[in-house]
Parts: C-alpha cells; sequence; structure tokens
C-alpha cells in the first residue's frame, strides 16, 4: 500500500478537492479512515442511547401548616338592650279615690313590671349563659375538632415523608442502575464475582501464607551485603506443587543468590493453596518479587 | 491505519487478568543441608577421611549442615543413578560423592574423582579430577571443599590456606607457626626465649611480619617464608610494634613511642621512609590498612576510652568510626571493605563483633570473657581469633560470619595466641 | 561445568601450585637465643660504683623500691608513689651517669598491642613525674612489656599487681 505523498506544491497551487479528486489512494484511504471513523463514533455514542441522567434531583414539596380549615371567627351577637317604650298616657280625672286605687294599681303593676321586668333579665342572662356554654362547647368541640384535624395532619405527614424518602430511594437506584448500565465490564466481572462469593480478604490471606512459607526459606546470606532484587514466575497445581521450574524474570546478579531464591521456592512446595476454585484461579500464576537484604521502603 | 483500529478496539474491551504479585522481603540466615558421601576406595589411607575433612570444612562456615549419613548401604561414587528421592527425603539439597583410586603404582600417586550434585534440580552441578601424591591427601580434599564451597556461595574458598601463630610453652619458651588453617602440618618457622606478638602475613603471601621482645624490649622483624631469612625493619627508641602490611605488600603501617606515646608511622617494607601519621597525647595503635589502600583503621583512646578511628593517609584526616560501648579494640577490615571487625567489651567480658560499614549494623559473634586478635580470614567469611579456654589457657579458633558456629583450631595444648591468616593462592 | 569430565592441565597446575606451597614451608626455623635477662652489671670498679653511688642505691629503702602501680586502664600517679618517684628524682639529679629504665605492664585484659601502649603510657607517667622533678630525658628511657609478662589465670579484679611501671637501672 502505497502511502499518499503530500505535494505541497499541489496543496498551494490547488485547492483540497482537485488533490482529492486526482489521487485515488487518497481517495480510498480517507474514505476507509472515514467510515472507521463513523464506526468508532458509533461504537461510543450507541451506548449513551439510554435514558438521559438529569443532574438534580426533583422532590414534591408539602406545606408545613395545613391550609384546609381555617380558623373561623365565631361571632357573638351582643345582647340588644330592648328598649322599654314610654307610653305616653292621657292623665285622667282626679278622683282621689279612684287615684289611690289607681295609685295602688299603679304600684301594682309597676311591682308586676318590675318583677316581669327581673325575670325577664334573669331570663336573658340565663339564655346568655345558655349561650354562651353553648358557644364554649362548640369552642371545644371545634378545639377537639382542630386537634383531630393537627393529629391527621402529622400522620399525615409522616406518611409524605416516608412516601417521600421512598420516591426518593427509588430515585437513586434508578440512578444507580444506569450507573451499572453504564460501567465498562470489568464492574460487572467484579460484582459477578462479590455474588460467585470470592472473598478479598481470603485472596489475601493466601498470598500471605505463600509468602511466610517462602520467606523461612530464603537464605539471604548468599545475596551479599547490597540491595538486591529478584523476581520469578510460578504456575502451580491445585495441589500447591509448581508446574514446571520457576521462571527468572528478574536476576539478582549474583548467581548464588539466584540460585538460593529458586532453592526457597522449590523448597517451600507444596505451598498453600485456598481449596475454593475460583480463588484458586487467581493464585495460580504467581509473580514473586524477592528483596532478600531489606531495604523495602528505600 | 487498521491497526490505530484495532488499537482503539482493544482499549474498550475487557482486560486479561495480571498475574497475582507477592513481595518477598528478607529472608532467614540458614545452613544449606549437605550430604558428604564417603569417598569409595578411601578406606586405605590413613587418618581423616576426605568425607570427613570436607564436613569439616564446610561445617566451620556457618553456611553448611553436613548431614549425618553413616550407615548408608551402597554409598553412590558418581553421579550416575543418583536416587534423588532417598536423598530428598533425608532433607539433603545437595550431595557430594567420590572416589579414590591409586593413579600409579609406581608413584605411588592417588587419583580423586568427585561431583557435586543438586537434589532439587536433579543434576549434577560439576565433577571434577585431582591427581596428587598421597601426602597431597589432605590439601586435594581442601580443594574440593573451596570448590564445593565457591560453587554454592559465589566466594572464594579458605580451606587450602595457611595460618600463623605463637606458641607458648613456658615462660621462657616461645615459637611462631605455621600451619594448614584447620590447625593439620603445623611448623616451627622462630623459637624464642622471649615473647613474640602481633605476627602479620603480608598479602602476597612470602612474608610474616612480627614483634619480639628477644631484644628485651619490642622491636619488629620480617621474615621471608621461602628462605627462612630475616631483616629487622624497626628497632627505634622506646617500642616498635604493630606492624601492618599494605595491600600491596611493599609498605607497613607500624606504632613507635619514641620516649613517649604510642604513635603510627608508615614505613616502607626495606626500613626506609618513615613518616608519622598522627602527632597526639593519647594511646594510638593496632593499625589495619583498609584494601582502598588509602585508609588506616586503629584504635585509640583520645575520645577517653579506646575506639576506632581511621586516618586518611593522603590528607591526614581522623574520623571515628565505633560509637556503641564503652572499649572498642584491634580492628581488622575485610577484603571488599564493607565489614569491621574488632573486639568490644561488653558488661565486663571481650567479645568479638561485626560492624557493617556500610549499615553500620553491629553482631557479637563469640561469647568471650577473654576473646581477642581477632582477624578475617582472606574471604572475609570467617575469622580467626583466640580466647581463654575455661578461663586458663589461651587457644585459637574460628568463627562464621554470622556467628553461627565457633569452631577451635586443634594445635596441641600449650598457650597458643597472636594468629595471622595467609593469602588465596589463586 | 563437566560431567564426568578429565581436565587434566588444571588438575596438574593445581597439584604444582599445591607442590610449591608445600616447598616454601619447609626451611628450618630461626632459633634466638638471648642475653641473661636482668641487665644489671654486678662487675664494675670502685670509681663507677662511687659515681654511680651504687651504695645508696643499694641501701636506701625508698630506692629499692622500684615499682608504681596503677588502676585498671588508667597511667596517673597515685599519691601514694609520690615520695617513691621524689627519691629515685633525687637519686638521678645527684648521680649524671646514671641511667634508668622505666618498664610498662598491663593486665592480660584486652589486646596485647592495646596493652603495650598502656603499658608505655605507665611508664611515661612516671618520667613525667621525674622530668616534673627536674630530671632529663637523656637519663631515662620507657619502654613497655604490655601484658606479656603478666599473670595470665588471676580473676580481673585480682590482677592489680600486674598495673605497673617498673624502675630499673643499668649499672645497680
Amino acid at each position: 500500500m502505497n502511502t499518499p505523498q503530500f505535494n505541497f506544491d499541489l496543496i498551494r497551487n490547488s485547492n483540497i478537492w482537485a488533490i482529492l479528486e486526482s489521487d485515488y489512494n487518497l481517495q480510498a484511504n480517507l474514505f476507509s479512515f472515514l467510515i472507521h471513523f463513523l464506526l468508532f463514533i458509533f461504537m461510543i455514542f450507541s451506548i449513551e442511547w439510554q435514558t438521559k441522567i438529569p443532574n438534580f434531583a426533583e422532590v414534591e414539596l408539602w406545606d408545613a401548616v395545613p391550609t384546609q380549615i381555617k380558623n373561623k371567627q365565631i361571632k357573638t351577637e351582643p345582647i340588644k338592650n330592648k328598649k322599654i317604650k314610654k307610653t305616653k298616657v292621657a292623665p285622667p280625672k282626679i278622683d282621689k279615690q279612684q287615684l289611690k286605687l289607681n295609685e295602688e294599681a299603679e304600684i301594682k303593676l309597676k311591682k308586676k313590671k318590675i318583677a316581669e321586668k327581673k325575670a325577664l333579665a334573669k331570663k336573658k342572662k340565663l339564655q346568655e349563659i345558655k349561650k354562651l356554654q353553648a358557644k364554649l362547647l362548640k369552642q371545644e368541640e371545634i378545639e377537639k375538632l382542630q386537634d383531630k384535624v393537627l393529629e391527621q395532619e402529622k400522620l399525615d405527614q409522616i406518611k409524605d415523608n416516608l412516601l417521600e424518602q421512598e420516591r426518593i430511594e427509588k430515585f437513586q437506584d434508578s440512578l444507580r442502575d444506569e450507573e451499572l448500565k453504564k460501567k465498562p465490564s470489568i464492574a460487572i466481572e467484579a460484582d459477578k464475582e462479590l455474588l460467585a462469593g470470592i472473598n478479598s480478604g481470603e485472596l489475601d490471606r493466601f498470598k500471605a501464607l505463600i509468602q511466610q512459607k517462602i520467606q523461612q526459606n530464603v537464605n539471604n546470606q548468599l545475596c551479599g551485603l547490597d540491595r538486591v532484587e529478584l523476581e520469578f514466575e510460578i504456575s502451580l497445581m491445585p495441589t500447591g506443587d509448581l508446574i514446571g521450574e520457576p521462571k527468572m524474570t528478574q536476576s539478582s546478579k549474583i548467581a548464588s543468590c539466584d540460585a538460593a531464591v529458586e532453592r526457597a521456592i522449590l523448597q517451600s512446595q507444596p505451598l498453600p493453596i485456598p481449596k475454593d476454585k475460583k480463588l484458586f484461579k487467581r493464585l495460580k500464576d504467581l509473580k514473586l518479587k524477592f528483596h532478600p537484604n531489606g531495604h523495602y521502603d528505600l | 491505519m487498521y491497526s490505530l483500529f484495532y488499537g482503539i478496539l482493544l482499549l474498550f474491551s475487557t482486560p486479561i487478568y495480571s498475574l497475582e504479585v507477592i513481595e518477598i522481603l528478607g529472608g532467614k540466615a540458614s545452613e544449606i543441608p549437605i550430604a558428604i558421601v564417603p569417598f569409595e576406595g578411601s578406606g586405605n589411607i590413613s587418618g581423616q577421611k576426605a568425607h570427613q575433612i570436607i564436613s569439616s570444612d564446610l561445617n566451620r562456615t556457618g553456611l553448611f549442615r553436613p548431614l549425618n549419613i553413616g550407615g548408608i548401604s551402597n554409598p553412590p561414587s558418581n553421579d550416575i543413578n543418583i536416587n534423588y528421592t532417598k536423598w530428598s527425603a533425608m532433607d539433603a539439597q545437595f550431595i557430594v560423592v567420590g572416589k579414590v583410586e591409586s593413579e600409579n603404582r609406581n608413584t605411588g600417586n592417588i587419583k580423586i574423582t568427585w561431583s557435586l550434585i543438586d537434589i532439587f534440580k536433579e543434576k549434577t552441578v560439576i565433577s571434577m579430577r585431582y591427581i596428587g601424591k598421597k601426602s597431597q591427601y589432605r590439601a586435594i580434599a581442601h580443594k574440593v571443599s573451596d570448590n564445593v564451597y565457591e560453587h554454592l556461595t559465589g566466594s572464594k574458598g579458605v580451606f587450602h590456606t595457611k595460618i600463623a601463630y605463637v606458641k607458648k610453652f613456658n615462660d621462657k619458651k616461645y615459637s611462631l607457626n605455621v600451619a594448614d588453617f584447620d590447625g593439620f602440618n603445623s611448623k616451627p618457622i622462630l623459637n624464642t626465649t622471649q615473647p613474640i606478638i602481633s605476627p602479620r602475613w603480608s598479602p602476597d603471601g612470602e612474608k610474616i611480619a612480627y614483634v619480639s621482645f628477644e631484644k628485651k624490649k619490642p622491636v619488629i622483624y620480617i621474615q621471608n617464608l621461602r628462605t627462612g631469612k630475616r631483616t629487622l625493619l624497626a628497632n627505634f627508641k622506646g617500642n616498635n610494634s604493630a606492624p601492618a602490611w599494605s595491600p600491596d605488600s611493599r609498605k607497613l603501617a607500624i606504632v613507635l613511642t619514641y620516649n613517649k606515646n604510642s604513635q603510627i608511622y608508615i614505613i616502607n617494607a626495606d626500613g626506609s621512609g618513615i613518616k608519622q601519621l598522627m602527632r597526639s597525647k593519647s594511646i594510638n595503635t593496632e593499625p589495619s590498612w583498609a584494601p582502598n589502600g588509602e585508609d588506616i583503621y586503629f584504635s585509640s583512646n583520645r575520645g577517653g576510652s579506646p575506639q576506632i578511628y581511621k586516618v586518611n593517609i593522603e590528607n591526614d584526616e581522623i574520623t571515628r568510626v565505633t560509637y556503641e560501648g564503652k572499649y572498642n579494640l584491634s580492628p581488622s577490615i575485610s577484603y571488599d571493605g564493607k565489614l569491621l571487625l574488632f573486639l568490644t567489651q561488653d558488661q565486663g567480658k571481650f567479645k568479638v563483633a561485626i560492624q557493617n560499614l556500610i549499615s553500620n549494623q553491629i553482631l557479637k559473634i563469640s561469647e568471650g570473657p577473654s576473646d581477642e586478635s581477632p582477624l578475617f580470614a582472606p574471604n572475609g567469611h570467617l575469622v580467626l581469633f583466640a580466647y581463654k579456654d575455661y578461663g586458663k589457657t589461651t587457644k585459637i579458633g574460628t568463627v562464621s560470619i554470622n556467628g553461627l558456629k565457633r569452631v577451635p583450631i586443634s594445635v596441641g595444648n600449650s598457650i597458643i595466641q597472636e594468629p595471622t591468616w595467609g593469602p588465596i593462592n589463586n | 561445568m563437566y560431567i564426568g569430565g578429565i581436565k587434566l592441565k588444571k588438575s596438574l597446575l593445581l597439584v604444582s601450585l599445591i607442590g610449591l606451597l608445600v616447598a616454601g614451608c619447609s626451611s628450618t626455623p630461626l632459633d634466638v637465643s638471648t642475653e641473661p635477662s636482668d641487665s644489671s652489671y654486678y662487675g664494675v670498679d670502685a670509681a663507677t660504683a662511687e659515681a654511680l653511688g651504687l651504695d645508696e642505691l643499694r641501701g636506701n629503702v625508698l630506692l629499692s623500691q622500684r615499682s608504681v602501680f596503677f588502676d585498671f586502664n588508667k597511667y596517673d600517679i597515685k599519691p601514694e608513689f609520690q615520695d617513691l618517684i621524689g627519691a629515685h628524682a633525687q637519686y638521678l639529679n645527684n648521680h649524671a651517669p646514671a641511667r634508668m629504665t622505666i618498664k610498662g605492664n598491663a593486665d592480660y585484659r584486652g589486646s596485647h598491642e592495646y596493652n603495650l601502649a598502656l603499658g608505655q603510657k605507665r611508664s611515661v607517667a612516671v618520667k613525667e613525674a621525674l622530668n616534673a622533678l627536674g630530671v632529663d630525658d637523656s637519663q631515662i628511657e620507657t619502654i613497655s612489656y604490655g601484658e606479656e609478662y603478666a599473670d595470665q589465670e588471676c580473676q580481673a579484679d585480682a590482677c592489680g599487681q600486674d598495673r605497673r611501671a617498673d624502675i630499673t637501672y643499668e649499672v645497680e
């Protein structure tokens, strides 16, 4: 395949389309690139066609105070004083006896009227008291009603809060679901593992057991006094024995040290191996890094 | 173009599982279990057999644990048809097998063939054959030890080397002796009626310098081992002592007093060119040359009590080296310059200690109470020192630098002291 | 690596090397016989004896005391030895031809060389005490025996007699 030669003179002298038209190689390559590019774009954006993720949470709000029942003004009608009309009466003929009788009758009548008045007043007072009582009762009732309503309100609010939480959680779950759907396959694998029951703590424990067993056998007297590093790769059978020989991928540059570390690996067979198949799968090929003379943190 | 597309596609595909990584930090000093099988045909050799010499050598190092294989039926003598399972069941990681034969009936020469076998990997590490006189039997066995040691540790073996030491028969009889490092084949090279101290073997292996009191005061001699002749290196006014060879065997650091306090000087091996390294009112003694040829370690009480310091020959700069403990003496530096060997007083007892000059970690490798004269073997992995046996007679022995094995060197019942170690012969 | 192979050349070379080693060590030992251990001369003429005040040297109580003792690892002169030093200083000052050697010693603890230096410090301490009383260095030599003549079997605290400086004269 000939790589397109860019002729700068051509560019200076003519336009891009002319170049394209003339150079068929270039055409083909550009077309190829375009197709690949489109595929690439499709690949990326094809993942994203599902629900858009809003970047804020929508929440319905309830008022703190109920608006339905309002405090009604209970009006009490003032007791109207009935006016006692004074009727003008023509003065009668003065008959003394008659006058006396009349006077007596008038006093009796007056007394009667006062008593009636009193009785009426009493009556009215009683009526008033009764009214007040009624009013009070009514108020009590109303208050009780109000309390009831308030309680109801509270309950309603709790209910609403719960509903609200539910709603938020549901929303978050849906968000998470979206995220998960978006993540690359490793995460899914990890989750699958978690589901499958592989505990990362167990993995570390076996790594530590292997590390301890080999370390006890590293005769670092044969590695001189300076800081040296070695690397070996090994493959294990489910019994903990090695398959084949340890493969040295980094030498200490000291032959007796390389040999001593290799011996340490061989001597440590069988290595502690988990019975769980999935865990063993993770441990069956190992890279061992040695620092026989310490100086790990330098 | 297409590769680019597939590349991008791969980015979005499920990744392959990467290997679990386990970091292993540090280790544990241990001895390699090794079975040294009696060599076939060694029965008619008098004295120690090859497998006993090799076991004894490797045992001293603190790096090997020779297995007891007494009573093994049909011991192998070569690397054919090795029953790896059986050896593995005995926990042996390596085995040494061999055969002693007559090479030539006329000359009486012997032939020793041997193999070192790796039990884990089920293969032979090395096979060799030696031919020599019957009298060289021990020397050949030591050579086998050297080879096994080198192959498994990467360091040169010292089993073929020599040591020298002072033997005190009584107050009127002393000798300076040379022997195999394990004490065998001992021979005197000097007999006197006065004390001998501080013998030091030159790095080139040809001479031993020592201090003798035969002139009623300490003076330094250099004796040639080949010719047996000696020269008087230093007889200045006052004391002449503590000779220490430079790495090239051409100079010595010595201690002179000139009627005042002990100071360190450098002098040519032929006695010329004396140069004073320091002037101080304190005690300065026990020089020990570092392998770089530039620094000399020494002990001094300039800080109030004896500690170890070093002086740079070029600029005369003095630096303190030991800080732990109140009493540190007798410095000796390993051939690679990384370890300092010295004597330290710990709760009233004099013990041998090693300090890592890089990390400054200190390890005490002997128990005391009256240990002295510690010196490195030429490979820096063994230490020679003197100690009081049951509080009375002084003896010499080796201790491994990991402190795991202390083994005496048997050279008779007299007082044995002031040892020195000869170099490796390549 | 050799599997059952023979390296003939190498083994022969090794053998010859081993041979060299053994040959180099086969020389006969040096025997050194030394002079009698003390350096005093009894046979001197009367004039010399007079000049050196040998009668006084031999008769005086203080002058017959020849040892100064020290504490462990120390070389300072303790007060109880001042009289002794004073007497010897006086003798030296009065007899110009007299020659003294101070020999320092130490107990066996520690290393031979450090004890040699410690013994030297002790003999120098005595010398400097004499210098302070007017004695010139030309009349004094200081040497050390370190632990070489010390009792090797004493228990650490009971080794006091080894921690000393001894005064001797060329002619006694």
